[in-house]
């Protein structure tokens, strides 16, 4: 604990004034220990400079060039993309299914993989933690596509899911090309990543903190709530994020298991870019996506810090 | 009223045992610390009345109730843990509230409580703070003041004072006496410092690999240690190691004979000597009845005392302590000097290997 260092750099044992914080202060010292730091992270920087600001800026000029039909691009400066997408309610749509869909799924896999993420951390011994970790992952090493061409084989009509209603007597359920079966093969794509954030998170809260709460008369419920959840936001707030900007940005489970009637924003840019040719509509689309996802967790981030900052730093 | 009454506990991990078969009374309003090596069992025998890990056998009691099966949310016991495990979340004046909430008090009693909780820990001014923002003296403090609150029935200690430099260690030792004293709350304190067992305890329970080595009063571990580790753990440096050869006459391995108090042991045995009792260039005529000629092999300063180690002829070496010159001690001896040793008979101890 850090109380050890601050012991010997407060005041009088009383403490009648106010001990001072033990912060670093940022002199001179600070920044020079700066520098080999920044020297390591320069190729990595930069990389994604290039990489990730570069196409990024090019496909913000598209953006803003026009589309003619026969000539496709052409140059311009004009936001004539961006108004398409606010007159047509067929693209808000496809937006607004994209906001649910991934809004959903986020918080399946918040509420499917907390316990999990719990139990692996608190219960689990040593030699189960690794292995169960490494289930937990396994998925991740199969293409996305080949796990999604999985779930076509259990979601279809024919498939193994009403195989087993059929056997037990129900009606089959119409499940493949369903938002729902989107959601399901979301959830399994997105659910490792949820749990492994959660992990880590949970991981470094003190199990004393728990045994603490239940000697001061907790119940297992009340521990988790007023401790566990409040210590691990942090982590719930990363997962969030990273499932619900993975989710947004979904291309082969919508196709896949959504099917040719049901849209979300990524396939629908590809549709304009491949399918339509038409490159400033899809660079426009993109960037709204891009826009909306980033207002949403920005505003998830400032909210959360709020509440969090006081005691975190 | 509240005795703790722990009955052939037994903890059993895969094949190895924690804790083996403890048994243990607690009166109400004793302090008792639980002391041994680490490893010893005694944080798991803590842990084990906390709640906090099952027992695999025996039963815990506390004024008539068996305790056993219920879980720490039900004990109603207050426990301070080594790192204090204050909540980071929470203002030091909602940690201490945080128990009274769970039992549903009203808002206005909980405030009076908290208050009261804290200047008894002299900490009130300090209740909007996190617990961050305290040194680790005033964490410890507040940990106290968060598991006293709830007027528990016993108070479980563990380690309290290892996390603190050696002067606070001091001041809270005497704060948590003067505290336990004051509200008379039966309390187990894990400890793995002798000193602090001696200063703080009624009754020190001195444990090693899940057994109860011995029990007692802090001077009778002190001054009547029962077996070797005893001794040794209670700072005799000095265990020469021998069997008694007629009453009062001890042969040490090495040969030498020497004299002892009269002990009705037997077999092998060793006698426990503190280094404060062996005397180096004795002139008192009683000490005439252990004397042996040796050699100063090295010396260690210490401030207060200077530790030499003497070597007899026979090989075997003694630790002989001497206040130094700060305090008004004879001059220091230097390495290679012939000395005589010598230490009165009731000075010893006898103890079995």
């Amino acid at each position: 604990m850090s109380g050890s260092a601050m012991s010997t750099a407060t005041t009088s044992p009383g403490g009648a004034t106010a001990p001072p914080l033990n912060l670093p202060a940022p002199g001179a010292r600070e920044r020079r220990r700066l520098s080999p730091a920044f020297g390591l992270a320069a190729p990595g920087t930069l990389f994604v400079v290039l990489a990730l600001m570069g196409p990024l800026a090019l496909m913000f000029r598209y953006s803003l060039n026009r589309f003619v039909p026969g000539q496709m691009m052409v140059e311009a400066v004009t936001l004539a993309n961006y108004q398409k997408f606010f007159a047509d309610s067929y693209y808000q749509e496809v937006l607004a299914t994209t906001l649910w869909v991934s809004a959903l799924s986020t918080l399946l896999c918040l509420l499917a993989g907390f316990p999990v993420a719990y139990f692996l951390v608190r219960q689990a011994s040593d030699k189960w933690k690794g292995r169960l970790l490494l289930l937990v992952i396994l998925p991740l090493l199969m293409g996305n596509a080949v796990r999604t061409a999985a779930w076509m084989v259990i979601l279809g009509d024919k498939g193994l899911f009403n195989a087993f209603v059929g056997a037990v007597g129900l009606l089959p359920v119409k499940l493949m090309y369903t938002p729902t079966a989107v959601v399901i093969g979301l959830v399994s794509v997105l659910l490792p990543f949820m749990i492994v954030t959660l992990q880590s998170v949970i991981e470094g809260i003190d199990a004393n903190l728990e045994a603490a709460a239940s000697s001061l008369g907790a119940s297992h419920l009340t521990t988790l709530w007023r401790v566990v959840l409040p210590l691990a936001l942090p982590g719930i707030l990363a997962g969030t994020m990273l499932c619900f900007i993975l989710c947004m940005n979904a291309y082969a489970t919508p196709v896949l298991i959504g099917g040719p009637s049901f849209q979300m924003m990524a396939p629908a840019v590809y549709q304009q870019v491949a399918k339509a040719m038409n490159w400033p509509f899809g660079a426009a689309l993109a960037f709204v996506l891009m826009a909306v996802t980033l207002v949403l967790t920005t505003t998830a981030n400032i909210l959360v810090q709020r509440r969090y900052r006081r005691w975190s730093e | 009223m509240s005795d703790v009454i722990l009955q052939s506990i037994v903890k059993r991990y895969d094949a190895t045992t924690a804790v083996d078969n403890v048994s243990l009374t607690i009166r109400q309003g004793e302090l008792v610390a639980l002391l041994g090596p680490s490893g010893c069992g005694k944080t798991t025998t803590l842990r084990m009345v906390g709640g906090f890990i099952p027992v695999t056998e025996g039963r815990i009691l506390v004024g008539g109730r068996d305790l056993t099966a219920l879980p720490p949310n039900k004990r109603n016991m207050g426990f301070g843990f080594q790192n204090y495990a204050l909540f980071p979340h929470m203002s030091v004046g909602e940690n201490v509230a945080f128990g009274l909430q769970m039992r549903k008090l009203p808002k206005a009693d909980i405030a009076a409580k908290v208050k009261t909780a804290l200047d008894r820990v002299k900490l009130s001014h300090l209740a909007d703070r996190l617990p961050k923002q305290l040194s680790g003296g005033q964490q410890q403090r507040v940990a106290l003041a968060r598991a006293l609150v709830i007027e528990p029935d016993v108070l479980l200690l563990d380690e309290p004072l290892s996390n603190l430099d050696a002067q606070l260690r001091n001041e809270m030792k005497l704060e948590i006496r003067n505290i336990q004293q004051q509200l008379g709350i039966t309390t187990i304190f894990v400890t793995h410092d002798q000193d602090e067992a001696l200063s703080v305890a009624d009754r020190v329970v001195l444990m090693r690999a899940g057994r109860i080595e011995q029990m007692g009063a802090p001077d009778d571990l002190f001054e009547r240690p029962a077996s070797h580790f005893v001794a040794e753990f209670m700072g005799v440096t000095n265990l020469l190691a021998g069997t008694l050869e007629s009453v009062g006459r001890f042969r040490l391995k090495s040969g030498e004979v020497v004299a002892v108090p009269v002990a009705g042991l037997s077999g092998d045995l060793a006698l426990a000597l503190r280094p404060e009792r062996v005397i180096l260039d004795g002139t008192d005529e009683a000490l005439l009845a252990n004397t042996l000629s040796a050699e100063v092999e090295f010396a260690t300063y210490r401030g207060l005392v200077i530790d030499y180690r003497v070597r007899l002829p026979s090989g075997v070496t003694l630790i002989a302590r001497r206040p130094s010159p700060a305090v008004g001690g004879p001059a220091p001896l230097s390495p290679g000097r012939a000395v005589r040793v010598s230490w009165q008979p009731e000075a010893g101890t006898l103890v079995p290997v």
